[in-house]
């Protein structure tokens, strides 16, 4: 974004509400199995950061996630989904049937709730480089109509 | 029975609310009355006991808010 | 044209009206959507799934296929508006090789 949201009060608000944001991004994505939340609240929460950073201080943010990154790491996202399917049916259960994940526990809801774990990681990954992806598109194309190269 | 009062006025609100978007000249006016929107919404879904939903809604009307004027200050139409 | 759409208009929000009234309550355990599939959620979720969560453990186990198509289609969704709508520079051929061509 070559004209950044600017001002003193926008870099301090900034500064204090991005760290919790992502904080609570994270909080929400392990909590999401015993409280509401789950993976796609997560994903945003932590995309307003990478949102919020790019919008306030345009080019020079800190972390900044190319265009290309984002959109590969969004496919990656639903890849980890579909990778936790196919990792227990090489194992011998059927598509996302959790209770044969190749891993040591007592009962079988633990592998569940491990499974469950894993998936909601993939979501996140996706929901948040797809709202980065959108906001990166909006913004380039009215940098392109805007000025002339 | 309060409850239904305040489910009654959170509806009304809602209902006034899309209208006014609707209507509304100015667009920056229009996105944020668009948030007060999403804000009742999620009241509405706290109240008919969907936490899941409700914090979904919150978290995407803040997005779509930010969207909305991130697309208005790229095209420089900050009021009619 | 306009009156007759006017009054269709009238009739089907009054027949929405009175309809309403018929709809069961929230929470209302006699409900059809809470007398069949319902109740063994509720029963067995935490010792299926393991997550004390029924909704969670409902969108990623019990129905976690439609929850991958939904990821699915949330990628693909952004990979379109990124085709739409970015630079119509981007992924074209230089302007050499069309001289050339």
């Amino acid at each position: 974004m070559k004209k950044p949201f600017g001002g003193i009060v926008l870099d301090t608000a900034f500064r204090i509400i991005v760290p919790f944001t992502l904080i609570y991004g994270v909080y929400v994505l392990i909590f999401g199995e015993a409280g509401p939340g789950g993976g796609f609240q997560a994903g945003a929460l932590l995309s307003i950061g990478v949102v919020l950073s790019r919008l306030i201080m345009g080019d020079h943010a800190s972390f900044n996630i190319s265009v290309k990154n984002s959109l590969v790491l969004a496919g990656v996202g639903t890849f980890i989904y579909a990778a936790t399917g196919w990792l227990a049916m090489l194992n011998g259960g059927n598509f996302l049937d959790y209770s044969y994940l190749p891993f040591k526990a007592e009962h079988t809801n633990e592998l569940h709730a491990l499974g469950i774990l894993f998936i909601e990681i993939g979501v996140t990954i996706c929901v948040m480089m797809t709202i980065i992806n959108i906001l990166d598109a909006v913004v380039e194309r009215g940098d392109e109509n805007g000025s002339a190269k | 029975m309060q409850i239904y009062l305040i489910e009654a006025i959170l509806l009304v609100f809602l209902i006034v609310t899309t209208i006014s978007v609707i209507f509304c000249k100015d667009i920056l006016c229009a996105a944020v009355i668009y948030s007060a929107f999403s804000f009742c919404a999620v009241l509405l879904y706290l109240m008919m006991g969907a936490p899941d939903v409700a914090f979904t809604e919150a978290v995407i009307g803040t997005i779509s808010t930010i969207y909305f004027v991130a697309s208005l200050k790229k095209i420089d139409r900050w009021c009619k | 044209m306009r009156g007759l759409v006017t009054v269709l208009l009238a009739v089907i929000t009054g027949m929405f009206c009175s309809f309403v009234t018929y709809l069961p309550f929230i929470g209302d355990v006699n409900s059809a959507p809470n007398q069949h599939v319902t109740p063994v959620y509720i029963e067995r979720s935490v010792q299926d799934t393991g997550s004390p969560n029924i909704v969670t453990g409902l969108l990623a186990d019990y129905r976690g296929f439609d929850t991958m198509w939904e990821t699915t289609v949330m990628f693909l969704a952004g990979l379109t508006v990124v085709m739409l709508l970015s630079s119509s520079t981007m992924g074209r051929r230089p302007e050499k090789e069309d001289e050339d061509a």
